[in-house]
């Protein structure tokens, strides 16, 4: 029994020597080891997806604290830091990197809402867009037909705006988590980009802002205002995928169909671009259409110029040979009718404001009409007709005075 | 005469307090950890933190009587609280103690610590000792020799 208990206290002292000298560690292992540690997980805190994964590094943190609690002068020494205080720092890391995901999680329930919304009133659109297309195949158009026309282009208009306004949104929303995160994001942003671009189904509902405005152009006839206004929520619109897109396309750089996407985006908005001022042009060209004056085609300044001085150099060669009465005719459709009471006073405020044409493009199209006038309708001609009509006028005048008025005979009374 | 007597003594006096060498005490040069480092193709190290270079290719020599073979060789370096440097890597049967000199170091003892070779050596500050580790062995050290094993 003795010889037992002392074999048993002889295989503990030498387990005891043995284990001290197994685990006998280097200091510079050690060192190398914590610095390991607490890179790893500065590093996780940065790339972590979720908030569950904050809170398994946080508990892997106490527990690197707790292990070296031991070594912290050696720590504190070998690598230069304030063991307490680098502790504090990556726990405030942390903290952050949790209100992230809390914030994350506030916007998708944000973004998901939206997201019921927009497809309610893209729904809405779809239907006002097809009975507008209906009434406006109808020929014979009645009041009734007119003022319901009126109504659901009114209610379409405004469920664009709202939608548009709530795709807005959506894109700002992320233009917020871009600027928070500039530069390169890690994976972990990268993903919570990908939620959000997925939750609000970003993609889909841009393109589908960009085809329902389209299509509200082709299905109304919208005024220089309308047109103004549409243009003016392309660029703030546009401005904002400027902004996001880039910086969607190198998130999505290893994921060929959303690049291809955002690629699909960028050449919705030049194509809605295009179509706004085609309208512009368009609306321009059937003003001058509507009163029979055959202008060519024209889709920016330069070519209206290039037209309306083609226009006018031919009525001024052709004046003489068509009936002076036929170019007068011309001539003041041109410029009272058309010119001068709407594209000047209604469109090329417009056009200029969108650069569309130049103050220089206004001055050459009147300058090329003062000239027509000059030879239809010359100052010294008119100065004459003005002469011959004031003449009659005050002769007519005269006429009428004389009639009415009874002569008086003169007579002279002899005073007694 | 007495007067000059006097003034020998003071004058001698003086110089002797004018030449006194200045001492600052007390210091303490230990690492807290021992430093790796690598042997470039020219037998340099370089140490990063107390930023300085050696050139250790005279050591290789010393030790494998072979001063070709050392390239890429690491050596593991560290200092005792007095300020001696202590040198050892893989293979090496001593620890070489060395002295800081004006451009160089002094070999101040050569401390055989196995006839086989070290396997996996490592250094720990142990004030005013320094350990040596080499799985399951453990020396402490001073610059004299080995204190205890």
């Amino acid at each position: 029994m003795k010889t037992k208990k002392i074999f048993f206290l002889i295989f503990l002292f030498t387990a005891f020597v043995l284990n001290h000298n197994v685990f006998a560690q280097s200091d510079s292992e050690k060192v190398n080891n914590f610095a390991s540690r607490f890179n790893q997980y500065e590093n996780a805190i940065k790339n972590a997806a979720s908030l569950d994964e904050c809170n398994v590094i946080g508990e892997n943190i106490a527990k690197l604290k707790e292990e070296f609690a031991d070594s912290k002068t050696l720590l504190e020494k070998s690598l230069q830091i304030n063991y307490d205080e680098e502790f504090l720092k990556i726990e405030r890391a942390l903290e952050v990197r949790k209100g992230d995901f809390t914030q994350i999680v506030q916007l998708t329930t944000e973004v998901g809402s939206l997201k019921d919304k927009v497809s309610e009133l893209s729904q809405q659109n779809e239907g006002l867009i097809s009975q507008i297309k209906l009434l406006n195949i109808r020929t014979a158009k009645d009041a009734a037909t007119i003022a319901s026309l009126t109504k659901l282009v009114a209610q379409l208009k405004s469920n664009i705006e709202q939608r548009d306004q709530l795709v807005r949104g959506i894109v700002d929303s992320l233009l917020q988590e871009f600027v928070k995160t500039p530069g390169t994001l890690n994976e972990a942003e990268k993903q919570a980009v990908f939620k959000k671009v997925d939750n609000g189904n970003l993609f889909y509902n841009i393109e589908r802002t960009i085809s329902d405005n389209v299509q509200f152009m082709k299905v109304t006839q919208m005024t220089a205002d309308d047109l103004s206004k549409m243009k003016e929520q392309y660029r703030d619109f546009n401005k904002v995928w400027r902004q996001v897109g880039p910086k969607l396309a190198e998130v999505y750089l290893n994921r060929r169909d959303k690049a291809a996407q955002v690629a699909n985006i960028d050449a919705l908005f030049t194509d809605w671009d295009l179509r706004i001022n085609d309208e512009m042009w368009g609306q321009v060209n059937k003003l001058f259409r509507d009163y029979k004056l055959a202008l060519l085609p024209f889709r920016s300044g330069d070519q209206f110029v290039n037209s309306v001085t083609s226009f006018v150099d031919d009525e001024i060669k052709n004046y003489g040979i068509k009936s002076s009465e036929e170019s007068e005719k011309t001539f003041y459709a041109f410029t009272d009718s058309v010119y001068f009471r709407t594209v000047q006073p209604v469109w090329v405020p417009v056009l200029i404001e969108n650069n569309l044409m130049t103050e220089a493009n206004k001055d050459s199209v009147e300058k090329r009409i003062a000239t027509w006038k000059e030879k239809v309708a010359p100052a010294s001609k008119m100065n004459w007709i003005y002469i011959i009509g004031v003449l009659v006028m005050a002769a007519l005048i005269a006429a009428y005075f004389l009639k009415g008025k009874k002569i008086k005979p003169i007579t002279f009374e002899e005073k007694s | 005469m007495s007067f000059q007597k006097y003034f020998s003594a003071l004058l001698l006096l003086f110089i002797i307090t004018a030449c006194s060498s200045l001492t600052l005490k007390p210091a303490d040069y230990s690492w807290p950890i021992e430093n790796v480092l690598k042997v470039d193709s020219k037998g340099f190290i370089e140490e990063q933190r107390y930023s300085f270079t050696l050139k250790v290719k005279a050591l290789f020599y010393e030790e494998f009587k072979d001063s070709t073979n050392f390239s890429g060789k690491e050596i593991r370096l560290i200092r005792d609280k007095v300020g001696f440097y202590y040198i050892t890597g893989k293979d090496f049967k001593n620890v070489y103690v060395f002295e800081p000199e004006e451009n160089g170091m002094d070999l101040e003892n050569k401390i055989l610590v196995t006839e086989t070779g070290l396997l996996s050596p490592a250094f720990n500050q142990k004030s005013p000792n320094i350990e040596l580790l080499d799985s399951p062995n453990k020396y402490l050290l001073n610059y004299k020799g080995i204190v205890r094993k």
